[in-house]
């Protein structure tokens, strides 16, 4: 094999990436379009284009604009802040299995929602920037407890160990939010479970405001740091030889997957699941390249979420299950079947 | 030159390596040897500034090693860890391509410069014709020269391998080693390595470095360092030393181990 024919080959390839890249891209468009269509009451595609030009009736407009884009739009960037937290996480401990809710930090960051609910009066009161914060202290407590329980000062941060403290820090986190949880009072009761089983609560327009910068920005450093992702998943010794500091670069990328999580649990809840098989799949399409990993599991869990949320939104309408139930329902059998095709 | 001013070496409390002053060529290749155990390992990584020593220092050219930010080492010096690992489904250039990590800005994808240290590196290394295979799809000797491109493209005058024959077969041994000296002889990079073969360090290295129990028991030419003593007091074997016809080098032929007190007593005299 000559240069040029490796050159072609490499050219051939990230032609290839970019391709998948785009097809996710119109996939996510079409299941936005497809969610936008669903509902209580139905709209037609071409209904909904040509609201979207200023010639449909007012209904139509209050319909879409009011009600539905805005979710869609919380349903998307939630599903592309789980899935890119989990891709980080996945990185960063070199463990398949690593997801922000099975180690704990979503737990952790709904624990301090919980707290915080728990001593306002009025729960619709709440301003809304206020939460993320909040949901943002919590996740980056969690990590930082997981992170000094699973370092060894020779060995570093140990992959088998990380998972192993953050499941057992997400169990004592849940026993903690039940015992929280039995205290509270029904109305605050009925917003915690609703919240718990990973609904699209924060679906208004202010919701859109406070986190499409949040969850862009986190992205982008995520992107940025792409390269630094594909050293480390060489393991510990040889991205030190390439000149990496371990511990500093480990803790900005944790910070990033903390508050991508962080602010998606404080508008979701608890969805499990899109930060583990996302990333799953995005890595069987498209390969371990972070610089097309990242985006290729953010457009996945965004086409993940806004397909779960319309089911659970039309199937029982117009009552509704939460996306994160619709997500589990459907993403355990198919992580099953994923991890029996894998050979490790 | 790279050499260490009363280097002491711990795991957590307990010290593994204590006084160590070795001084290691620029220019040619270096075999630590020793026993398992013995901290040879250890003295690789801390040279290679993978852990840090808690007491004393590293000079490279008369430079102190942690005095200079780990993006300046990394351009001076590449490491190879023992048995490392790649993701599922990275190829051969990609992985290569990471070595250029240490001379890459930001988001910055691959330059000129950067595609041509690859094919380089993937041609010197005799792998070009599976640049686009997944690493687990080669064989063991191939990828292990895979790595070894991966260190070349770091374009370091100094390369440390940890083992880098261990898990081979012996065709693929003397492969990787052949690969090696060709790195030392054409493109004058230093490299130092950790063997378990003693005849490979004998018959491929200028100069040995024998390390028992964290301490440097012997340094010099093979033939220096390769006696019956040294391998008594070192491994604990009783050998014959007969020199290798083809290359002039001493050859060691194990034949029993040797008893416990002798052992000793063979250490103190040598000390």
């Amino acid at each position: 094999m000559d240069i040029h024919r490796i050159s072609r080959v490499e050219q051939k390839k990230t032609r290839r990436q970019w391709r998948i890249l785009a097809v996710l891209f119109f996939l996510l468009c079409g299941a936005m379009l497809f969610a936008l269509n669903t509902g209580y009451v139905k709209l037609t595609p071409f209904e909904v284009i040509k609201t979207f030009l200023g010639m449909g009736t007012e209904k139509q407009a209050l319909i879409l604009f009011e009600f539905r884009l805005s979710r869609i739009i919380v349903a998307m960037l939630v599903g592309a802040g789980l899935a890119v937290s989990g891709c980080i996480l996945q990185g960063i401990s070199r463990n398949p299995l690593a997801d922000p809710g099975i180690i704990g930090i979503t737990t952790g960051a709904g624990l301090f929602v919980i707290v915080f609910v728990a001593f306002y009066d009025n729960v619709s009161l709440i301003p809304t920037y206020i939460v993320p914060i909040f949901a943002f202290l919590g996740g980056a407590i969690t990590a930082a407890v997981i992170y000094v329980l699973s370092y060894r000062r020779h060995e570093g941060l140990l992959p088998t160990r990380l998972i192993l403290t953050g499941v057992a820090i997400a169990a004592a986190l849940n026993g903690l939010m039940m015992v929280l949880v039995m205290r509270l009072n029904p109305k605050e009761f009925h917003w915690v479970s609703v919240w718990l089983s990973g609904t699209i609560w924060g679906y208004e327009w202010k919701h859109v405001i406070v986190l499409f910068p949040l969850i862009l920005l986190f992205i982008v450093a995520a992107l940025w740091k792409s390269k630094l992702l594909d050293v480390l998943s060489l393991g510990d010794q040889i991205s030190t030889g390439f000149g990496v500091t371990l511990e500093k670069e480990r803790i900005i990328l944790l910070a990033i997957a903390v508050g991508l999580a962080a602010s998606s649990v404080s508008v979701s809840g608890g969805i499990a699941f899109v930060g583990l098989i996302a990333p799953h799949i995005a890595r069987r399409l498209i390969g371990p390249y972070h610089q097309y990993l990242v985006p290729a599991s953010a457009l996945i869990g965004g086409i993940m979420l806004v397909v779960a949320d319309t089911i659970g939104r039309s199937i029982i309408a117009p009552s509704e299950i939460q996306a994160g139930i619709v997500v589990a329902i459907i993403g355990a059998p198919y992580f099953l079947y994923l991890l029996s095709r894998t050979k490790v | 030159m790279i050499n260490t001013k009363d280097l002491r070496i711990c795991y957590d409390k307990q010290v593994v390596v204590e006084g160590l002053n070795v001084c290691i060529p620029i220019g040619e290749i270096t075999a630590l040897v020793g026993s398992n155990g013995s901290g040879k390992s250890t003295i690789l990584k801390t040279l290679s500034r993978l852990m840090k020593p808690s007491h004393g220092h590293i000079y490279i050219d008369g430079k102190l090693l942690h005095k200079q930010s780990t993006k300046q080492i990394a351009k001076q010096l590449a490491i190879l860890p023992q048995n490392p690992t790649a993701p599922q489904g990275l190829t051969v250039y990609e992985l290569v391509s990471f070595g250029r990590f240490p001379h890459q800005k930001g988001m910055s994808s691959l330059s000129a410069k950067d595609k041509e240290m690859i094919f380089w590196a993937l041609e010197v290394t005799g792998i070009i014709e599976f640049a686009d295979r997944p690493i687990e799809a080669l064989s063991g000797g191939q990828r292990q020269k895979a790595w070894i491109a991966m260190a070349l493209v770091q374009e370091t005058k100094i390369i440390f391998l940890d083992e880098p024959t261990t898990f081979l077969d012996m065709g693929h041994q003397i492969e990787v080693m052949n690969l090696l000296q060709k790195l030392n002889e054409e493109e004058d990079r230093t490299i130092v390595m950790v063997v378990h073969d003693l005849n490979h360090a004998s018959r491929y290295a200028h100069h040995m470095v024998a390390i028992k129990k964290g301490q440097v028991i012997n340094t010099g030419t093979p033939s220096e360092v390769m006696t019956s003593s040294l391998l008594r007091s070192v491994f604990g074997i009783e050998a014959d030393i007969i020199v290798d016809p083809r290359s002039g080098k001493p050859l060691c032929l194990p034949y029993a181990l040797c008893d416990a007190n002798e052992v000793q007593q063979n250490h103190l005299q040598v000390v």
